[in-house]
């Protein structure tokens, strides 16, 4: 047993806000404090170090075809970033690799770590490319991974939708896709508006139909909200709005909000999605009239999707808003593809620049979001990497939000149009420590089902990270003092000394296996691949790398 | 005996709807498949380990093979003709050794590549282009190929929209190999003969033209200007264009220039309608080891891990170019599918060669170790992907047999070095 003396607690699944306080781990748990006869292996005196559950990132493209593509796309930025191979002893080997904005996946992996990271969810997996993304998952080490499968602009589910299939039948597709591609959520990216620009659509807004199928963004959001409620998915539907980037679009993002008619719903990198067109430029805040709406709907949760100045790529399923921001990709190349039936993808380079007025203003939305919604179990700390910026900008993302003087200096430095646009100045809230624990650790934890995780009680397993407290709280979190993942210690200040795989997590939900037959026969009629082949087995799913499946039992409510 | 459908590995369609037996420990493809996988299937459950031309034991192999290795200073890994699992070990054995990696279809991937990297391209999947494309254009391609391309991706069904009308495709046939062969469709709108290094141009001139500039005939010489003006017409009237090449085929100086113009067309035509490239190939593993050397190291292969981490050289890299150069000390070449696709022929003294191979391979030169393999998706299961990239379809093992796979050869050569005299 190893006993973690003396640090400053903060465990918010448990109310624990700083106090002082002894953890046991036994058998890669955290458990009970034991009889005063227990045999005591090791200890580590923390001497008041911060002590949090391992970080939780629900929202990281960390591994698929649009990352690889991205990856392939950018070799002069994975040049100044070039990570070598280390031996660690007994601590095994950690592989070669780049960094920075598209990194390899066995960097990925120790980055986060690094960070304190213990589990990342990609938001965007493609059923047709399922078997690639388990098998990058795979080869990313350290932190345990799970995936949300991408839903509402394929053809099958849209040939159901339009030809007003029972609901029951769309809840039986949706428990197939979790099973077949071994998900943890479902995601829905510009709600049948990928498949639209196959149709040579360029816009799709939420009331307008589909150029083909006729059914709405907002009855694709409501068929799906439905069935992943129905069949008892810990993650609320997770919703990449229609209109992304567009001036305007708060009004979107509030009617889609609206579309879910109360069940739960999770809208992700609200930041790109809450602007408004006053001004000058026809390019304004919303984020006060977004923030209270998630302020006043407890259905609704959120990732912002913060941006931050510098080079980074966007990895989108959304083809047709990466085919229109095609213009802006610096340098100038980009990709966009339509995949399989089943969705599409765009990567488009971007610089963010903190002298350009609208770079400018969407860091201040960003941030005016982060600081206006009141309940951070209810708000995510994202940055969509590595659409906003890449995931180790974290540290610096957090030092924005817990210290205001910090915030205001940053703020002198931007675009100054933008900076007088924005009240981000007058925002005196900082967020304290127990606020960070909930948006990366309890609240991820809790939306994700993940109910051992993302916090420090009795029975939850031993994802620890303790910091050094320091005022630069970016130092702070850029390099932990210890990261224990299942009990084993495997960062000390910062690097890692211990390489481990990660699980891999996926929901296993009860549905009609009749829906195999009319997918079988569709595949057979359309597709260039057999319905078996697209299906990814548990025994496959261990064998692309990650080192056990966790599976998440859900309990569906009846239709 | 086959109750199920296997993926077969022989070429980058991946067509999945094989049925498979065995037969005194040999594969038989039962139904569907080509001639292609018919041969292919075919494989010795059986092989003899080799080492400067004698006979020996597997294990004799694999300790020769580390003894080579750990002498040499810069070992090229190319071949690369294996599955998923297979180029994991590789880049494994890559990273341990400070190696360089290529595939044995690397030239015709760094012409996609060089593209890709510098404008990037709008590109398309199998079964969209079986769902969508009302125009084909087929540029420099003989699609014999890829045997089953048209069965597989151009058949008559399709789930296009009805109130759109039937699907109606269209084909529009550029090249070298303008006649529509038995396979082609007869129906062609276009055959335009011209050879393939002249398609640069042709591409070009149609941009221009759709860009609304004059053109000088000069750049369409032998090809009728009235032609042009009616081939643009049809492309811009596709409802979902596809423009399809095989890098392999396009093997002329500055070939990446011709794609460049194609995927700049594509992204033209784009801003009123909808268009997509097919970029045709995949075979011999490539698409997947390209994939996974993305994946973990960030470059698509032409790689070198040195001790600053790895290294990219696209031009430099390339097996040709580091064998006439005298770059590498030893190569190690795999290659699983196919049994004509025999190693390079290097100077023993200088660049000694180890050949993971077939257990059917037969050498002009044998190399100075051979070490016989089990054939992915034939002798065992594992991963592959398909041209597009975005499908990795899972390999079966419908005859296994007694060898070891790449990724067991690899890792045997792997564990054994340390041990090895040097």
């Amino acid at each position: 047993m190893l006993r973690l003396n003396n640090g400053r607690v903060y465990d918010p699944a448990h109310g624990v806000d700083g106090e002082l306080r002894d953890l046991y781990i036994e058998h890669g748990h955290i458990v009970a404090t034991p009889r005063p006869d227990a045999t005591i292996d090791s200890e580590i005196d923390l001497h008041g170090s911060v002590v949090m559950a391992g970080a939780i990132d629900l929202h990281t493209h960390i591994g698929g075809g649009k990352m690889n593509i991205a990856r392939a796309l950018l070799p002069e930025d994975h040049r100044r970033d070039p990570a070598p191979a280390r031996h660690l002893g007994a601590g095994g080997e950690m592989h070669a690799g780049c960094g920075h904005a598209a990194p390899s996946t066995w960097t990925t992996g120790y980055r986060y770590a690094e960070m304190g990271y213990t589990a990342c969810f990609e938001p965007a997996m493609l059923p047709a490319n399922a078997r690639h993304a388990h098998l990058e998952m795979g080869d990313t080490p350290m932190v345990d991974k799970g995936a949300y499968a991408m839903l509402g602009s394929d053809d099958f589910f849209l040939r159901l939708l339009s030809s007003g299939a029972d609901q029951r039948l769309i809840n039986d597709y949706v428990g197939w896709t979790l099973d077949s591609s071994q998900a943890m959520a479902i995601k829905v990216v510009n709600p049948g508006g990928i498949s639209a620009f196959k149709f040579n659509a360029r816009n799709l807004e939420l009331e307008a139909a589909h150029p083909y199928y006729g059914v709405t963004p907002r009855q694709v959001i409501k068929a799906l909200a439905r069935a992943v409620h129905d069949l008892g998915v810990a993650h609320p539907l997770h919703v990449h709005a229609s209109n992304l980037g567009i001036p305007g679009n708060a009004d979107t993002t509030l009617a889609t909000m609206a579309a879910a008619e109360g069940l739960p719903i999770h809208l992700t990198h609200i930041q790109f999605h809450s602007y408004g067109t006053e001004g000058e430029r026809k390019f304004s805040s919303e984020a006060e009239r977004i923030a209270d709406a998630i302020n006043r709907m407890t259905n609704v949760s959120a990732d912002v999707g913060q941006i931050l100045f510098g080079q980074t790529v966007t990895a989108s399923g959304d083809n047709m808003a990466q085919h229109r921001n095609r213009g802006h990709a610096s340098p100038d190349k980009w990709v966009v593809m339509d995949i399989e039936c089943d969705a599409g993808c765009g990567v488009v380079p971007f610089k963010y620049k903190d002298k350009n007025f609208v770079n400018a203003l969407q860091w201040a939305i960003g941030l005016e979001l982060f600081l206006r919604v009141t309940d951070p179990w209810r708000i995510f700390l994202t940055t969509d990497h590595p659409n906003g910026a890449p995931f180790t900008s974290y540290p610096h993302l957090i030092r924005l939000l817990m210290d205001r003087s910090f915030r205001n200096s940053k703020l002198d430095e931007i675009n100054a149009e933008a900076a007088a646009h924005s009240q981000l100045r007058g925002m005196q809230r900082e967020y304290s420590l127990y606020e960070i624990a909930i948006m990366t650790r309890a609240a991820p934890a809790r939306s994700l089902g993940l109910s051992d995780r993302g916090h420090l009680g009795a029975g939850a397993a031993a994802d620890i990270v303790v910091y050094r407290d320091d005022a630069d709280r970016e130092a702070m979190f850029a390099k932990p003092e210890y990261v224990f993942k299942d009990g084993e210690l495997i960062v000390r200040d910062g690097q890692v000394v211990k390489v481990v795989n990660g699980a891999v997590h996926a929901v296993k939900p009860e549905y009609d296996k009749g829906i195999e037959k009319p997918l079988k026969d569709y595949f057979d009629r359309y597709m260039t691949v057999k319905m078996e082949h697209i299906k990814l087995s548990d025994d496959e799913l261990c064998s692309c790398g990650a080192s056990k499946l966790i599976p998440h039992r859900c309990k569906g409510r009846s239709a | 005996m086959s109750d199920s459908f296997v993926s077969c590995p022989f070429c980058g369609l991946l067509c999945d709807d094989l049925q498979v037996d065995q037969r005194d420990g040999r594969a038989r493809v039962a139904s569907a498949g080509c001639a292609r996988a018919a041969r292919l299937f075919d494989v010795p459950a059986a092989g003899q380990a080799l080492v400067a031309g004698k006979p020996v034991d597997t294990l004799a192999a694999i300790r020769a093979a580390s003894a080579l290795l750990k002498r040499s200073r810069r070992p090229l890994l190319s071949g690369l003709a294996c599955d998923v699992t297979g180029h994991r070990a590789a880049l494994a054995l890559a990273e341990r050794l400070g190696g360089v990696v290529d595939h044995m279809n690397g030239v015709a991937q760094f012409r996609n590549w060089q593209v890709f990297q510098d404008g990037g391209w709008m590109t398309t999947t199998l079964s969209e282009v079986r769902n969508r494309a009302d125009l084909i254009v087929l540029a420099g391609v003989d699609v014999s190929r890829f045997p089953r391309f048209f069965e597989r991706c151009l058949p008559p069904q399709s789930q296009q929209p009805s109130q759109f009308g039937d699907l109606q495709r269209r084909y529009i046939v550029l090249g070298d190999k303008p006649s529509p062969t038995a396979e082609q469709p007869h129906d062609a709108a276009f055959a335009i003969s011209m050879p393939n290094r002249r398609l640069g141009d042709f591409f070009l001139a149609l941009r221009a033209r759709l860009a609304g500039r004059r053109l000088d005939h000069a750049a369409i010489e032998g090809v009728d200007p009235v032609q042009i003006e009616a081939l643009l017409e049809t492309l811009r009237a596709a409802r979902y264009g596809v423009l399809v090449w095989n890098a392999a085929e396009l093997d002329f100086p500055n070939a990446d220039l011709t794609i460049q113009a194609m995927v700049d067309l594509v992204k033209d035509l784009n801003q009123s309608t909808r268009w997509s490239g097919l970029p045709l190939g995949g075979s011999d593993g490539d698409t997947s080891a390209a994939q996974v050397c993305t994946w973990q190291t960030g470059y698509p292969l032409r790689m070198a891990f040195e001790a600053g981490g790895p290294r990219y050289e696209p031009k430099l890299f390339a097996t040709a170019a580091l064998l006439a150069a005298g770059e590498v000390d030893a190569l190690v070449w795999i290659s699983a599918f196919d049994p004509a696709r025999t190693p390079p022929v290097t100077d023993p003294a200088h660049c000694p060669s180890i050949v993971l191979g077939r257990a059917d391979m037969v050498f002009a030169q044998p190399p100075e170790v051979f070490i016989p393999v089990a054939v992915p998706g034939v002798q065992h299961g594992g991963f592959l992907h398909r041209m597009d990239a975005v499908v990795a379809l899972p390999l079966h093992a419908p005859a296994p047999a007694e060898l070891l796979s790449v990724a067991q050869a690899l890792a045997a050569i792997q564990q054994e070095i340390p041990h090895a005299a040097a």
